[in-house]
């Protein structure tokens, strides 16, 4: 059980990590993924599902960059409603894990 | 796995949804691979950290599903919705068959009910004036019209509480797919 808590875990920040890291610069998928991967320990492909998701949902919209090597790269940047999602959640996650550790630390 | 594999299993894994979609979906890992290629990684390599094709494809296909109920409701977007979160395993068969099978047939058993009864009015509306029940006319034809009527708001019903039912498992599903959000959302609600 201990894995299955830890994907939930990381499945319902994953979000917040995105928000944060677009809400510092522009950025586009594989860039993201990668980033994350290696920072939290997540699939690279469960990236493109949620970015699907907080496309449709208005948080974030792309546009298309040159690529010196290849095909134009797919950028996203957050919208204002992404940036109003990332304060609130931010808030949400900072009191959260603020009160975990408080329990946690009493146990010691 | 190589490239060309873990597109193909993707694309079969989504099968079912509009080509253009799939092709958009299909098109995101290619630049995957493209990318990871391009920064040194061995095809092998992209595709290990990319995960199950399947999976990823039961991911997206269940988000599409749940996009097109919230769009259209009508019994297939219903249908694919649930079928889509049953298979991601986030409804439980097992635990919900037991709660939903009753409901379902109660459900099922008035909309019966209200098809039949729609009809044994309407045949009470035009065969009873011309019975044996000569003697009251008007009070043969508005007991039909009166049965058919409430067939009629039986049916409605019926329909409303469906639509509740499905959006109380869609709601059930997206709760589980991601933790944090419901809750956001309810908190923005209250402020």
């Amino acid at each position: 059980m201990p894995e299955a808590v830890q994907v939930q875990l990381k499945r319902g920040v994953l979000e917040l990590c995105v928000l944060a890291l677009l809400s510092r610069a522009d950025a586009y998928a594989y860039d993201i993924a990668a980033r994350l991967a290696v920072a939290i320990d997540m699939g690279e492909g469960t990236i493109y599902p949620l970015m699907r998701r907080m496309q449709s949902d208005g948080l974030v919209d792309t546009y298309l960059v040159e690529s010196s090597s290849g095909p134009p790269r797919k950028y996203y940047r957050l919208t204002p409603a992404g940036r109003t999602s990332l304060t609130a959640q931010k808030a949400e996650w900072l009191s959260f894990s603020a009160s975990v550790g408080e329990i946690l630390g009493e146990d010691q | 796995m190589s490239r060309e594999l873990f597109l193909g299993r993707l694309r079969t894994g989504l099968s079912g949804l509009p080509p253009e979609t799939i092709d958009d979906y299909v098109a995101d890992y290619a630049a995957h691979f493209d990318e990871g290629v391009a920064a040194g990684r061995s095809e092998a390599d992209v595709a290990a950290g990319l995960g199950d094709p399947a999976r990823l494809a039961r991911e997206l296909k269940a988000e599409a599903g749940l996009k097109r109920w919230e769009a259209e409701r009508n019994p297939s977007s219903a249908a694919t919705a649930i079928f889509g979160l049953l298979g991601l395993g986030v409804i439980d068969v097992m635990i919900l068959l037991p709660i939903l099978l009753p409901v379902l047939g109660v459900l099922l058993g008035f909309a019966i009910t209200s098809v039949v009864g729609f009809g044994a009015g309407a045949f009470v509306f035009v065969l009873g004036p011309l019975a044996g029940a000569a003697r009251d006319i008007g009070a043969a034809m508005l007991a039909g019209l009166g049965v058919m009527a409430g067939s009629v708001s039986v049916g409605a019903i019926t329909a409303l509480v469906t639509v509740g039912l499905v959006n109380a498992l869609v709601w059930y599903g997206r709760l589980h797919l991601k933790l944090l959000k419901p809750a956001l959302e309810a908190q923005e609600v209250r402020s």
